[in-house]
């Protein structure tokens, strides 16, 4: 089997990566995250005062955000190399992958739509900002099956030399359970809850930023490990 | 991909020794027929009763955008109600595009990522547009400002969601650029990168409100639009012959 667009498809990870991380450290809404509980003016004053660094940095995250899904789907191919009862799993991870990359793309319309017209009535732009906030923040539910998928396929690969080693399982639910409070900032305005609290933001941003990076560096060695066992066997 | 043959040795040897149809290629020539049929059902929607193609202008102002939305709220709300009924029939062109990306010497991860990105486009790049503008045409004497903010919603969302199609896009290419079986020619290869750069082309509709670069302009939307309908068409015809050429007795037909 080719290896070679498993690899194009994983350096997506550090190239994208970076230019997403550009587009993050852009946003003037992020440090620190705006507040839930600003009034409509303000907010309204915060999307006409920002207009040019928003539009920006949002319009990089549209064009680039779905380019983490063909890294993803390394994963998928890999889940199938796994010697799983079937490959139920994989297809899974695959379906919530692409879920996950639909709720970000609609947190990213609202927020360049509401940039688009800054002069809207402030309760509109309002609306638009509380919709970019709640898709961006909350849907954690589709990456958070992902990794209770790929945990669980790694737990059940029946192989003297597992595709990925069994710590990747402990660490995909570790990093799945830092993710799920933030499915509460619908709820709180103030607090760690909040959207822009540390547990909803920070830890949430943080730990999908670690957990991007470590499986890169796990699928990276796993690619590579497939590469070797195909030489030998060639 | 080897492993997705050898997986399923049961899956072929099976349904050979009992053939359910006579035509072994019966349902790729369905999948590829839903091509043609659902694109002139799309020129059908949103070009005559969407009115959204070419789209109107970014410039309109609130009490232009509500007349619009008023004059036009009958074929506004046939137009949502046909592509509800016939948008999941899309997905009938990815599932025959992934069976002859599958055929390819690459592994699936580029197909996978293909049929993902075009899951992703689903929502935000089509549905979402039509969903806005029937709900403005729904109650047409809602208050203008969100009409208007609807109205926006609509073809911002429609033109301006780029990254699906980027991915889509790039990853097809780089699958038949690495596919040495040469399932589809190579310059459908290329002209998937030019398909990737109308999307580039297409990031200053977030900016403008008119000229070559708004969401209705020369650039963004009629080059953009033009170069679409050559790389489908090539698509179309790039399947055709793909199909034909498949052999019946091909190993991995069911993978």
């Amino acid at each position: 089997m080719n290896i070679t667009d498993q690899r194009i498809c994983l350096w997506l990870v550090p190239g994208f990566g970076a230019v997403l991380a550009f587009a993050f450290l852009l946003f003037p809404g992020f440090f620190p995250p705006l507040s839930p509980a600003m009034s409509a003016d303000e907010v309204a004053r915060f999307y006409r005062d920002n207009v040019g660094p928003l539009r920006a940095s949002m319009i990089v995250f549209n064009f680039c955000e779905v380019m983490f899904i063909p890294f993803f789907m390394v994963i998928v191919v890999q889940m199938q190399r796994m010697k799983n009862p079937s490959r139920a799993f994989a297809y899974s991870y695959l379906s919530a992958a692409a879920s996950g990359a639909t709720m970000f793309a609609l947190a990213d319309i609202a927020w360049l739509v509401a940039a688009f017209r800054p002069e809207r009535s402030p309760q509109l732009i309002m609306l638009l900002n509380d919709l970019a906030w709640m898709a961006f923040i909350t849907p954690v539910g589709f990456i958070i099956a992902q990794n209770f998928c790929l945990a669980l396929a790694v737990y059940m690969d029946a192989q003297p030399k597992p595709v990925f080693p069994r710590w990747v399982g402990h660490f995909n639910i570790a990093t799945a359970l830092l993710m799920a409070p933030a499915a509460f900032a619908l709820v709180h305005l103030n607090g760690p809850l909040a959207w822009d609290g540390i547990l909803s933001f920070w830890v949430r941003i943080g730990t999908y930023v670690l957990y991007v990076a470590v499986m890169f560096l796990v699928v990276r060695s796993a690619i590579n490990r497939q590469a070797l066992e195909q030489r030998v066997a060639a | 991909m080897s492993s997705a043959l050898e997986a399923h040795p049961g899956a072929a040897s099976a349904s050979e020794a009992v053939p359910t149809v006579k035509n072994r290629k019966l349902d790729q020539w369905i999948c590829w027929w839903s091509l043609p049929i659902f694109y002139n059902l799309f020129g059908l929607i949103f070009v005559y009763l969407g009115k959204l193609m070419p789209p109107p202008r970014p410039g309109l102002t609130t009490d232009e955008i509500v007349a619009f939305i008023q004059k036009n709220a009958a074929s506004m709300q046939a137009a949502w109600v046909l592509l509800t009924l016939s948008l999941g029939f899309a997905s009938l062109s990815s599932g025959l595009i992934i069976v002859q990306m599958k055929r390819m010497t690459t592994s699936p991860v580029l197909a996978y990522a293909y049929m993902a990105a075009l899951a992703v486009a689903a929502l935000p790049g089509c549905l979402l547009c039509t969903t806005m503008f029937s709900l403005a045409a729904f109650r047409p004497d809602r208050d203008r400002e969100i009409i208007a903010l609807l109205y926006d919603l609509g073809l911002l969302s429609f033109v301006g969601s780029l990254g699906c199609f980027v991915t889509q896009y790039m990853v097809f290419a780089i699958a038949i650029f690495l596919d040495k079986r040469g399932i589809f020619p190579k310059w459908l290869g290329y002209m998937s990168i030019w398909g990737a750069v109308t999307e580039l082309v297409a990031t200053p509709i977030w900016i403008f409100r008119s000229g070559p670069y708004a969401w209705n302009g020369l650039i963004s939307f009629w080059l953009g639009t033009l170069i679409f309908v050559v790389w489908e068409f090539c698509l179309i015809v790039s399947l055709f012959r793909a199909i034909k050429q498949q052999p019946l007795d091909e190993p991995g037909n069911h993978a």
